[in-house]
């Protein structure tokens, strides 16, 4: 009997199996739900990433006309928003959208990009709290349930075809006493399990990968070709997980029934129980800081810095002495007055964001530690980053931001300080934000850890379900 | 006889190491997290006691100026946490948790829990509102799935029914039974809840108590629903095999498919604008008004002031025009802001009755929309406080345009108004809505879960009645 035998058998035996049939059929279904779930979300991303591109162009190009007006003796649009003052240009109403672009595969796991801003008006008065924006307009309960995405389905649903599919493997040929009959024959149970499962495995496997592909191709996403690569290996890792925790269970010599119950009880714990518990865990052990201080705080230091802004301005100068040139010390303008209380304000709010942060980042830290206990919480983690819409690359959208923003400031703080006034060739010369996107090694130094811990784990379930099956007897 | 077969059933159950274990599971699952929700919720609130208490004193001290200027300066409103909170915290999460309230604008909630979070926290969190409503009905099925079918194939049916007892009755013993079980394991639960209900600081909610109650009752009916139904299943199928995998089937669409199917069916019909279009819309309708709402003009303004008392020149005025006119653009403003969010609001409560409308395919979807709203975390609630606020902020307004107005003269720029003025305006006092109100939102869901519940029990006794012996 050769593998061959085997898998046209197995096949027919799929085939032959209703319930199995249909269990499949409405997986492929739902993963094609999944998959314009996820494409509608894309596109709509885009959409808005366009308009906040055209609405940049906009307000330049109608900032340069006006200046250009005012050039030819004409006067400002509006009393209180001179551009030639570069609090106006440098400000809210010249302001840049610095925009994330959706993530390369967005389409196949929204993940948190529902959630987190991807895009933020930078302008002179761009600080930390700027950065407590809520993102896309959203029903507070949407996110909460969250999206049927391909990841989802891969996370929850994929182990529970993967068990359908394989949890009486070989308990079955036991209870119908074919198991010696097959024995029998000169291959090995090793044999005859493997190639049971690698068919089963090709078969979902097949299905996810393409399904996957289908949406990489239709959205771009080939584009990242190593993206994809992580995003396949993670599926086939965590579904081999699953197919060997299956193969492990049916060498333990028990009924079909005990195996599903055994089976269903794992999923439920590791995909459900597991995950959840680590969280209230950590939450408990290492609450996160709630963010209500930051305000507080803000509040204050603008009060403080209202009263003592020409304290406040000799100061700022003394530390930048770059910016000293064309401050008049004695008789500073009301623009230089104002920027030290501003700048005095920014310094508090980066204080306690930068106490805020090292103790968020130590709490995740722990909190990630337990991750390691659920290969559902393994998987998402990949499955999101090479996506390219997990936590991670939000938060390396916004150190950009923030690194564009202290460039915006650098180009027109020595105006404000100065009290020079902004010609119409000025908002051609501004700086542009452009995202250096995270490289995909970044991407692969990050998933290192989890998938070596999957696949950790992935070999262990595989080397216990090898000696099981190494210990597979016809008679038993 | 019934009371043999309860005693019976029960005593199998507890004797049962499955039963035990997973019991013992769910059990310290349920206590963790109402422990967790507590603490979470005991710190949030004095958090935003204090968070709020202080926002008073800045507002109360902020010195002599010009009650404009007092009114861009502007208070926070920090979103207070309601005393049931910590048995669901529904989508508090994921909504804003303090808003600035200032002169000319509306703003947004901000400050998210859930964007400090990482994106592991989406995968589950324990509440004891999960527990309630996943683990608990995979523990009914799992203590129910042979209830029917496992005698059958061990045979011991026929020996029952050969006693006399009734199917009725056998059906009732064993469902009493099991309930039996179960309780060992809910009771202690809801007697450490009521009791971290009483303990706990109660925040701002109405009848707290009342709440608990129904609550309660929300649970207990959909458990017996779930017990029904998979009581139903086991007398109906061929195999202990067969029912467990059904109601396995089952319990995977109510708990994890079908909320987040209805979530994107919501969003399909019901689309929101992207933050940007809205931000823009809100702009531009502020900048020139719309077709039904015009922007106030502020010499027509002065020349209607004039006229009203009699003068020449805004100068003469006996009130300052300025106060007068900011006045109405705020006025303006708030019904730009109306027509907005609140159709943005609209939207978000249409796909809110739609999900809700869906739990007729998925029970998890009503007693979730119930639990949440009991609780005081649904999106209904967080909109009555967002509401309170922004009314909070519109008679703030209408106080310093209105004392500018009336103490000062026009082109008076060095009129300043003090403490007197600030601490005469109320702090703002959130009172949270009553029972009444919560479930007349609710009464979809309470009609799903009632049609649930009725049904479960109609099935169960139909497919009892026609159950094969073997």
């Amino acid at each position: 009997m050769t593998a061959r035998t085997v898998l046209r058998n197995e096949w027919r035996l799929l085939m032959a199996d209703r319930p199995l049939r249909i269990a499949l059929g409405l997986f492929v279904v739902l993963l094609g739900y999944a998959l314009t779930n996820g494409v509608v979300w894309l596109r709509f991303q885009e959409r808005t990433v366009e308009a906040t591109k055209s609405g940049n162009v906009e307000r330049a190009s109608a900032l340069e006309q006006e200046l250009e007006v005012i050039e030819a003796g004409g006067q400002p649009f509006s009393p209180f928003a001179d551009p030639r003052s570069p609090l106006v240009l440098g400000g809210p109403s010249g302001s840049q959208t610095a925009v994330l672009a959706p993530g390369p595969l967005t389409a196949l796991a929204i993940g948190q990009s529902d959630l987190l801003p991807y895009y933020y008006d930078v302008n002179v008065y761009t600080n930390e709290s700027s950065f407590h924006q809520n993102g896309e307009v959203e029903n507070p309960l949407n996110l909460m349930v969250g999206r049927f995405d391909l990841a989802f389905a891969v996370v929850y649903l994929l182990p529970l075809l993967v068990l359908a599919l394989s949890f009486n493997v070989l308990s079955e040929e036991r209870e119908q006493g074919t198991l010696a009959l097959t024995l029998s024959q000169p291959v090995s149970a090793r044999n005859v399990v493997t190639v049971k499962l690698a068919f089963r495995a090709l078969l979902v496997v097949g299905i996810v990968l393409g399904v996957s592909l289908l949406g990489a191709l239709a959205t771009g996403g080939f584009g990242s070709p190593d993206r994809i690569l992580l995003w396949s290996f993670t599926v086939v890792a965590y579904s081999l997980f699953w197919f060997m925790l299956a193969a492990w269970v049916n060498t333990l010599r028990r009924s079909s029934a005990w195996n599903a119950t055994i089976l269903v009880g794992a999923w439920l714990v590791l995909v459900v129980v597991l995950p959840a518990a680590i969280n209230a865990a950590a939450g408990l052990l290492h609450p996160l800081p709630s963010r209500v201080e930051m305000i507080t705080a803000q509040r204050e230091a603008s009060n403080e810095a209202v009263n003592r802004r020409s304290e406040l301005l000799a100061r700022y100068l003394e530390d930048h002495p770059e910016m000293a040139e064309g401050v008049v010390a004695d008789e500073p303008g009301l623009g230089a007055l104002s920027w030290a209380a501003t700048d005095a304000v920014n310094r508090r709010l980066e204080e306690v964001a930068a106490e805020h942060d090292a103790r968020r980042a130590e709490q995740i830290a722990l909190v990630r530690r337990y991750r390691f206990l659920s290969p559902a919480l393994l998987a998402q983690e990949v499955l999101l980053d090479a996506a390219g819409t997990s936590d991670a690359r939000f938060a390396h959208f916004q150190s950009q931001v923030r690194a564009f923003a202290e460039q915006w400031r650098e180009f027109f703080v020595p105006a404000i300080l100065a009290d020079e006034q902004m010609n119409a060739s000025v908002p051609a010369n501004v700086p542009r934000f452009g995202l250096a996107d995270e490289g995909s090694t970044d991407v692969a130094r990050r998933a290192t850890v989890p998938l070596a811990v999957l696949g950790g784990l992935l070999a262990l379930v595989s080397a216990a379900a090898g000696v099981g099956l190494g210990r597979v007897r016809g008679a038993d | 006889m019934i009371r043999h077969i309860v005693r019976k059933e029960f005593t199998d159950m507890i004797r049962d190491g499955r039963f035990r274990w997973c019991s013992i599971l769910v059990g310290s699952l349920l206590l963790v997290s109402l422990a967790h929700g507590w603490v979470q919720a005991r710190k949030a609130h004095e958090e935003h006691a204090a968070a709020q208490a202080t926002a008073r004193e800045h507002w109360e001290t902020q010195g002599e100026k010009n009650p404009h200027s007092a009114a861009h300066y502007g208070v926070y409103a920090f979103k207070p946490r309601l005393a049931l909170s910590f048995v669901d915290e529904g989508v508090d999460p994921f909504t804003g948790t303090s808003v600035w309230l200032e002169a000319h604008r509306q703003n947004d909630f901000l400050l998210r829990p859930a964007q400090d979070a990482t994106a592991a926290q989406r995968i589950g969190a324990l509440t004891a509102a999960q527990v309630l409503q996943h683990l608990v009905p995979l523990l009914i099925i799992l203590l129910t799935f042979g209830a029917f079918a496992g005698e059958r194939e061990r045979g011991t049916l026929r020996q029952l029914l050969a006693t006399g007892v009734g199917w009725r009755e056998l059906a009732l013993g064993k469902a009493l039974g099991t309930s039996g079980a179960l309780a060992l394991l809910l009771v202690p639960a809801a007697l450490a809840g009521a009791a971290a209900l009483v303990m706990a600081n109660p925040g701002p909610v109405a009848s707290p108590v009342a709440r608990g109650v129904v609550l309660a009752c929300v649970y207990l009916a959909y458990f017996v629903a779930f017990l029904a139904l998979s009581l139903a299943v086991s007398a109906r199928a061929k195999s202990a095999r067969t029912a467990l995998v059904f109601m396995l089937a089952v319990w995977v669409v109510n708990g994890l498919v079908a909320p987040r199917v209805a979530v994107d069916l919501s969003k399909w019909l019901y689309p929101t604008p992207s933050a940007f279009e809205f931000a823009r819309t809100v702009e531009r309708e502020m900048a020139t008004g719309t077709e039904t709402i015009s922007r106030p003009d502020m010499t027509e303004s002065n020349e209607r002031l004039l006229a009203e008392h009699g003068v020449e020149r805004v100068e003469d005025l006996p009130i300052n025009a300025v106060g007068a006119y900011l006045q109405e653009s705020e006025e303006f403003g708030n019904r730009i802001f109306d027509r907005n969010y609140g159709a943005l609001w609209d939207t978000f409560r249409r796909q809110g009755l739609l999900q809700e409308a869906l739990a007729a395919a998925a029970p998890s979807i009503a007693v979730r929309t119930l639990s949440m709203g009991l609780a005081g975390t649904d999106v209904e609630q967080h909109r009555h406080f967002a509401t309170a606020a922004e009314t909070y902020r519109r008679d703030l307004m209408r106080q310093m345009n209105g004392d500018m107005t009336q103490n000062s003269l026009t082109g008076d720029f060095s009129y300043a108004a003090g403490a007197e003025l600030w601490e005469s305006v109320p702090p703002l006092e959130y009172e949270a809505p009553s029972l009444g109100w919560v479930l007349g939102n609710r009464i979809l869901s309470l009609a799903v879960l009632g049609a649930w519940l009725a049904g479960a029990v109609l099935l169960a006794s139909a497919q009892v009645r026609r159950a094969e012996v073997a």
